[in-house]
């Protein structure tokens, strides 16, 4: 491991459930600080790039790199590096969302004091009176800031989220996008799919296109148009491109 | 790590409203009818005691006769059943528990309610090991099927496996957090059954113990069930599948295995029919056992060596009453015949108590039905235990009036008399059951095979937690 490392990188990274190919050699390179998103349709290969980096899948051919180690090589990287947002939150239902932090936070050997707790519920954005409901009454909404609670109480090196905007409300989504982009300020690289173009401008450093499982297209979120971005999406989705 | 775990596992169960409807329904149950069995037990053991009491003092008050005359009278012993067999009354439906104990023939028991009880009656002694045997287990499998499969269909096993949980912790800490929920839900019905027993029956240390242990095998049984659901639920992707296999596993473990062994050691070792066991007795006694002679050849011989043991050449000139001393010397053969038979056939009983473990390759449930019947004391070698007593006990009465009708008469006249100082001289029964060592001892097949479940369960737990994918 070296300083110069990105956070997150891919190399040649091929993914194959049975015959089928759902990652195509995808090269990605995140470093400290930096949003990018992966702007792709459904099936695009999105869900799949990041649950290799969590090992949930082993690659084909090629490696996904943290921080210049493959984590499947060594398990206790993406304990000790990543957080994991996945497009629906799963919690338990039978327990408050505070319990439900505390218990994922216990296992991942982060003491939390009820203060620490609460306040992480708050600063994702639950309401103090819903932190001892049972999950059960939670919206998609509530059930992502639980999730995010957990992922930032992780302090981790590297954010991975799924969708997570999808099913919110746009004010809720507009909150998350700005807590986001602070966990990036203070330094976190997030790995972000979506399918939610504005959304991707909105937060990202960078934006990839997806299409099959290839990267096909990379802009500087900064720089590019909105029109362009519009346009090049659309285009890839209809198979124009 | 895996506290945490545990207590999570402990507090989502009891708050999931399953264990809670279920749990309590069964306890009801189990409650209702540990009463009618308790009720039942009460009844019986007051019975027999005063049958057994009435039966001794009706012998005492026999009239002034000859002392074979009163042996004949005849005697009824009875086996008292220890307080656990309010939770397993084991095989008091198919076998008595009384002896009649006559001269010159050694009994089988009899008084088997079975025989004479209207079918509701079998119904309620069956049901609370039942409860205990076959739908906790159940109650167990349908807490469990979905604990793994739940929680990789909702996700939240991505989200562990993302936290960097140990698959082995995760696993053995529902197990634990599981058996923990299930004791808190269990303990007060069985701390409510130990305190009614312990208020209706005079408990020896003996009973608390084997109370005790028979507590800890039912929860190794259902560790053991449980341990396997939760890696069944590992292992199979759907909580459907894993639904499907546990209940076939349920079916085998508690219906199909004790039939199978059943018809397995019937087949490897079949017992005798009644008629034919009975023939061979007497066919032994009349031809003799090898070397002995037969009936007619053994009698010569000891009439020749009674004459010459007196110096006599005449039965009629003996000092002490031949008739009776022949009549030991018969009943004596007739002893060693009926032991040696009764032992083979009750030996070979043993055999198929161990061949029916050829059933438990299906489930523990067998090795767990035939432990709790031992430490309840109402399986077989705690019959065979009564019956030797029994027939001790007949020998020593019996020798006793042969005693005064040899001493009370000289050669062949019958003349000899007892009176009731001489039948009330007559000890009672009095028959201490073995102790929790001897039940241990025979239980030891049992031990191991509901052992090796036990390690089997856990082993294939472990394996699960390895191949464990989100
Ligand atoms: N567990 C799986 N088994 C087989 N094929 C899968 C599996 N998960 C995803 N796929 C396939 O891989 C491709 C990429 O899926 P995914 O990564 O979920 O796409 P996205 O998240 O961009 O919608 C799709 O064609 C999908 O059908
Ligand atoms: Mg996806």
């Amino acid at each position: 491991m070296n300083s110069v490392s990105p956070v997150l990188a891919a190399q040649n990274l091929v993914v194959e459930y049975r015959q089928h190919r759902a990652v195509d050699n995808l090269n990605l390179q995140i470093p400290q600080g930096c949003v990018y998103a992966l702007l792709g349709g459904n099936g695009a290969g999105k869900s799949t790039t990041i649950s290799t980096f969590l090992t949930f899948n082993r690659p084909s051919s090629g490696q996904v790199l943290i921080e210049g180690e493959s984590p499947h090589a060594n398990a206790e990287l993406v304990r000790a590096k990543l957080a994991y947002l996945p497009e629906n939150v799963a919690l338990y239902e039978v327990m408050s969302g505070l319990e439900n932090l505390t218990y994922f936070c216990t296992l991942a050997n982060i003491r939390l004091s009820s203060d620490q707790a609460h306040s992480l519920l708050l600063d994702s954005g639950l309401q103090a009176d819903a932190h001892q409901k049972r999950v059960a009454a939670y919206s998609k909404g509530m059930r992502q800031k639980v999730g995010l609670a957990i992922a930032s109480a992780k302090q981790a090196k590297a954010m991975l989220l799924d969708e997570p905007t999808s099913g919110l409300d746009p004010s809720a989504a507009n909150d998350f996008a700005q807590r986001i982009r602070a966990a990036a300020d203070r330094g976190m690289a997030v790995l972000m799919a979506t399918h939610d173009l504005f959304n991707a401008k909105q937060v990202a450093d960078r934006i990839g296109i997806m299409k099959n499982g290839r990267l096909v297209e990379e802009f500087d979120a900064h720089t590019v148009q909105h029109d362009e971005l519009e346009q090049k999406y659309l285009a890839h989705a209809r198979g124009l491109a | 790590m895996i506290k945490t775990i545990i207590r999570k596992e402990f507090l989502a169960t009891l708050r999931d409203g399953r264990l809670l409807t279920l749990g309590i329904t069964l306890l009801v149950l189990f409650v209702g009818f540990f009463l009618t069995s308790m009720y039942e037990l009460q009844q019986l053991r007051a019975e027999k005691h005063s049958v057994g009491t009435t039966a001794k003092e009706q012998w005492n008050t026999q009239s002034v006769k000859n002392p074979h005359s009163a042996a004949h009278y005849g005697i009824y012993v009875f086996k008292q059943d220890t307080p656990v067999a309010a939770l397993d009354p084991g095989l008091r439906p198919y076998i008595g528990q009384s002896l009649w104990l006559e001269p010159h023939k050694r009994n089988l028991t009899r008084f088997n309610p079975a025989a004479d009880q209207v079918l509701a009656g079998r119904f309620g002694q069956a049901t609370t090991s039942f409860v205990l045997t076959a739908l906790l287990p159940l109650l167990i499998v349908a807490l469990t099927f979905n604990s793994v499969s739940q929680e990789r269909e909702s996700g939240t096993l991505r989200m562990l496996h993302s936290l960097g949980v140990d698959a082995g912790q995760l696993l053995f800490g529902k197990l634990l957090g599981l058996m923990t929920a299930f004791s808190v839900v269990l303990a007060p019905a069985l701390l409510l059954a130990a305190v009614i027993l312990l208020g209706n029956f005079a408990f020896t240390l003996d009973d608390a113990l084997r109370l005790l242990v028979l507590m800890l095998v039912l929860n190794l049984y259902y560790g053991t069930f449980a341990a396997l659901a939760i890696s069944a639920s590992a292992y199979f992707n759907t909580s459907r599948t894993t639904l499907f296999c546990l209940l076939g596993f349920w079916l085998a473990s508690v219906f199909i295995a004790p039939r199978l062994g059943a018809v397995s050691a019937e087949i490897l070792a079949p017992n005798p029919n009644a008629s034919q066991f009975w023939r061979e007795i007497k066919d032994d006694i009349d031809h003799g056992l090898e070397h002995d002679g037969d009936h007619e050849e053994r009698a010569k011989a000891f009439e020749a060596q009674v004459l010459a043991q007196y110096g006599v050449s005449r039965k009629e000139d003996l000092p002490v009453g031949f008739v009776s001393l022949n009549r030991q010397h018969n009943d004596a053969y007739s002893v060693k015949v009926h032991a040696l038979r009764f032992d083979a056939l009750r030996d070979n009983f043993v055999r198929q108590q161990h061949l029916s473990h050829l059933g438990s390759w299906l489930g523990p449930s067998l090795a767990l039905r035939s432990l709790s019947m031992t430490l309840a004391g109402m399986d077989l070698a705690h019959q065979r235990h009564f019956e030797d007593a029994a027939e001790q006990y007949r020998q020593y009465f019996i020798n006793l009036t042969e005693d005064w009708d040899r001493e009370r008469s000289r050669g062949t006249e019958r003349k000899a008399t007892g009176e009731e100082t001489d039948w009330r001289s007559v000890a009672d029964f009095s028959y201490q059951a073995p102790n929790i060592g001897f039940a241990l001892r025979t239980a030891e097949v049992d031990l191991l095979v509901l052992l090796l479940w036990l390690g089997l369960s856990v082993g294939l737990l472990k394996i699960s937690a390895r191949r464990l994918a989100p």
